[in-house]
């Protein structure tokens, strides 16, 4: 049996209040972060359970950002934007009265403001039915009413860029220092991806309509903007707001970094604009930010898989010195800064062996030769600087090289090497990946896309199939905020990820798939790798 | 009936209908108290607990399984070894950034401690994540310092096999973290029966089932 939650009446609250609109209001305040405008904090009262006070008491826990709602397990959590509060039609929905998403009941009594802020503070619904025990009290104050109200009614209401009643657009972004051949793979993908979506389209698409509570998704076509950014990364922010300005968009699909993605980041975060999974080694974690949207923290990832690792080497074996080389300027100078901060207080002393990016393949060999047996000696290398090792490792080291920068079990390291080094795998194995990789492989024969990197073409067309499979339930209620959150939901249903095992986010989770193996070469030539011990979580 | 989002169809039809509306039944809202068409929703009385039929209480004989845990402290462990237990045991599943279910869940646990008082040690608490990969050591943590956990309460997380182990142990296993739905379980003593409450139990009413076995100080 489904446990309805009614909507919020309005109680006999002053007059109607103007939009509150600006970012960071004291609407925001309430809504958000559970703080009152007088400073205290909101207080939620449950007859089953204790007092809920400030963040914990916030609207945004189970309303969400967009005010649109949720579900969880048999709950759902109805939207309180104007739209389905008061009736108002909204700048970014169909016609008044279609609900446009999947919450029932939706013909309810409206509220007046009167019947809204009864329903806050004594939780009756406009219909006179109580609402679920999980739905607070708060005895909010007049002007605080009044406050929380007004940010209710503007929430979600804007127009929605890059959507209109026949296309839906978005973006790609590369950055200068990309690869060129993975660049042209992910667009062969991004572009058949696109044109066969819109394959079946014909004509302009009816409204959406509605009968008997039977809701007709339209079909609308899908445009891809490829925004190829030039110059230096300090300059790549303000290139892509004059691109949005000029192409507006409804999200940023895919794209694909170099050396850092941390503008790109900014922007999105800024621009409040999805970014979701670009083909980036290095993403930028911030915990607070939520907007963009990585398959893992790559080399980050890698690191913390080194470091527990090492750790464990610590405590069993006496490891006590590690060297880690790397290019200055490339990603693996962050890497080598992650596994510095994860190796902290382990008692181990950590050298790092930093080459310029002109030095030659001298200086390289000074870097790796210098190792003590039983030292540990990190490769944060990509496969050009693999291939010029010298012949043979250092004797009795422990050696470790990124998978992601190397090439995984096509990382091309020399023969001698090969039986003394670990690489990190932030993947399912290849034998264990097979049968899940069957789909895209076959959707790039069939289409005939040049397989030209298996990696970022995969990783591509699933987040291609993300993206599709996200927007589907959305019907027509494109808000950016509500996007993230149903790819919250609904991400760790999927099982056709790629190389990934799993793909999974939560409110406020980022990155989609958190672990690694540790693998060896099984034989002295070719691509068959074996993994030493589990999947690992750091 | 349990059903999170169904897939649409796919879009290789031009149009589709939306099964998840048809999936989604309007359902009358179970009421504690009916306010009736009346608006005078002041003078209805609040209950102070909830009403029996918003939580349904059964019993069953589960086996704690033999499986590998990691602790909040970073302790792996055992999970029947943890359980083995003289005290009364309550159990819950939650993960750290679940917006809705966990927090009621988290908070039921807080105020039962404090309502044991100084025999808050005699109760064995124990939370299971069901987002393991996530839900580190370090997040359980962070999450147990939220909701004031004493010692006597315990949060655990794993492998992923781990963690689903021990949900079908229990049968709280869904298939997906967003399906979960609010369950507590309760075993008196070992080899007794366990309690389980199906919804948000209350302090109040754990300790009610907890009855004599909550040691004197």
């Amino acid at each position: 049996m489904r446990i309805l939650l009614a909507l919020l009446p309005l109680a006999a609250a002053p007059l109607s209040v103007v939009a509150d609109s600006s970012a960071s209001s004291p609407g925001e305040g309430i809504y958000r972060r559970g703080l009152l405008p007088s400073g205290r904090p909101l207080r939620g009262e449950r007859a089953s359970a204790t007092a809920v006070e400030g963040p914990l008491a916030a609207c945004v826990n189970c309303h969400r950002r967009s005010g649109l709602g949720a579900s969880e397990g048999r709950i759902l959590i109805p939207p309180i934007t104007a739209r389905y509060l008061f009736g108002v039609r909204a700048r970014n929905a169909g016609e008044p009265g279609m609900p446009g998403m999947e919450t029932p009941g939706l013909e309810r009594p409206r509220f007046t403001e009167a019947t809204l802020a009864r329903a806050i503070r004594e939780g009756v619904g406009s219909d006179g039915r109580r609402f679920d025990e999980l739905m607070p009290h708060y005895a909010l104050d007049d002007s605080s009413m009044a406050v929380l109200i007004a940010y209710l009614r503007q929430l979600s209401s804007d127009r929605v860029p890059g959507v209109s009643d026949e296309r839906i657009e978005f973006a790609t972004i590369i950055t200068p220092d990309s690869d060129p051949i993975q660049r042209k793979g992910m667009l062969e993908v991004l572009d058949t991806f696109f044109a066969n979506k819109n394959v079946f389209f014909r004509e302009k698409s009816p409204p959406l309509q509605s009968s008997h509570n039977i809701h007709y998704r339209i079909v609308r076509k899908w445009k891809l903007h490829v925004w190829q950014l030039a110059g230096s990364p300090e300059s790549w922010e303000q290139q892509l707001h004059q691109r949005l300005r000029a192409e507006p968009v409804f999200a940023v699909i895919s794209g694909l970094g170099g050396k850092t993605w941390a503008p790109v980041h900014r922007f999105c975060e800024a621009e409040s604009l999805p970014c979701l999974f670009p083909n980036v080694d290095l993403p930028v974690v911030a915990e607070d930010d939520f907007y963009p949207v990585y398959f893992s923290k790559g080399v980050l990832l890698e690191a913390q898989l080194l470091a527990g690792r090492l750790a464990q080497k610590a405590r069993a074996a006496g490891l006590h010195h590690v060297v880690q080389v790397y290019r200055s300027g490339d990603i693996g100078a962050a890497a080598a800064h992650e596994l510095r901060a994860g190796l902290a207080a382990q008692g181990i002393e950590i050298v790092d062996r930093p080459l310029a990016a002109a030095a030659k393949s001298q200086t390289l060999s000074e870097a790796v030769n210098n190792v003590q047996a039983s030292d540990a000696l990190i490769l944060w290398m990509r496969p050009k600087d693999l291939q010029a090792l010298p012949p043979s490792p250092p004797p009795g080291a422990l050696v470790f090289a990124s998978g992601l920068m190397g090439g995984l079990e096509r990382a091309p390291l020399p023969t001698n090497w090969r039986a003394s080094t670990d690489v990190t795998y932030p993947f399912d194995l290849p034998d264990d990946r097979r049968l899940r990789m069957d789909f895209p492989l076959r959707w790039f024969k069939i289409r005939q896309i040049e397989m030209v990197d298996e990696r970022v073409q995969t990783d591509t067309f699933v987040a291609c199939g993300i993206l599709a499979e996200v927007l589907a339930p959305m019907l027509d209620n494109f808000v950016r905020d509500h996007l993230l959150e149903r790819l919250e939901t609904m991400l760790s249903a999927r099982t056709r990820n790629g190389y990934y095992p799993r793909l999974g986010l939560g409110p406020g989770q980022r990155f989609a798939s958190k672990g690694g193996y540790l693998v060896h070469f099984a034989d002295v030539q070719g691509p068959k790798v074996v993994a030493d011990g589990e999947w690992i979580v750091p | 009936m349990n059903h999170p989002c169904a897939r649409p169809a796919t879009t290789r039809m031009g149009i589709a209908v939306s099964a998840a509306v048809l999936a989604f039944a309007v359902a009358p809202a179970q009421v504690a108290h009916s306010a009736g068409p009346a608006l005078e929703a002041s003078q209805v009385a609040v209950p102070a607990t909830t009403a029996a039929s918003r939580v349904s209480r059964s019993l069953a004989e589960y086996t704690v399984p033999s499986v590998e845990l990691v602790r909040e402290d970073g302790k792996v462990v055992r999970f029947s070894d943890e359980l083995a237990d003289t005290r009364p045991v309550v159990l819950n599943f939650i993960y750290t950034t679940c917006n809705g279910i966990c927090p009621m869940l988290s908070q039921t646990f807080s105020f039962l401690q404090s309502k044991l008082g100084a025999q808050r040690d005699s109760v064995h608490l124990v939370s299971v994540s069901i987002d393991p990969e996530q839900d580190t050591p370090q997040r359980l943590t962070e999450y147990a310092k939220q909701f004031h956990a004493g010692p006597e309460w315990h949060h655990y997380t794993g492998t992923l096999a781990a963690s689903v182990l021990v949900q079908r142990s229990f049968g709280v296993y869904r298939g997906d973290k967003m399906s979960h739905t609010p369950v507590t379980l309760l075993r008196p003593a070992p080899g007794m029966p366990w309690v389980r409450f199906d919804g948000y139990a209350t302090a109040d009413e754990l300790i009610q089932e907890l009855g004599d076995r909550i040691a004197n100080p």
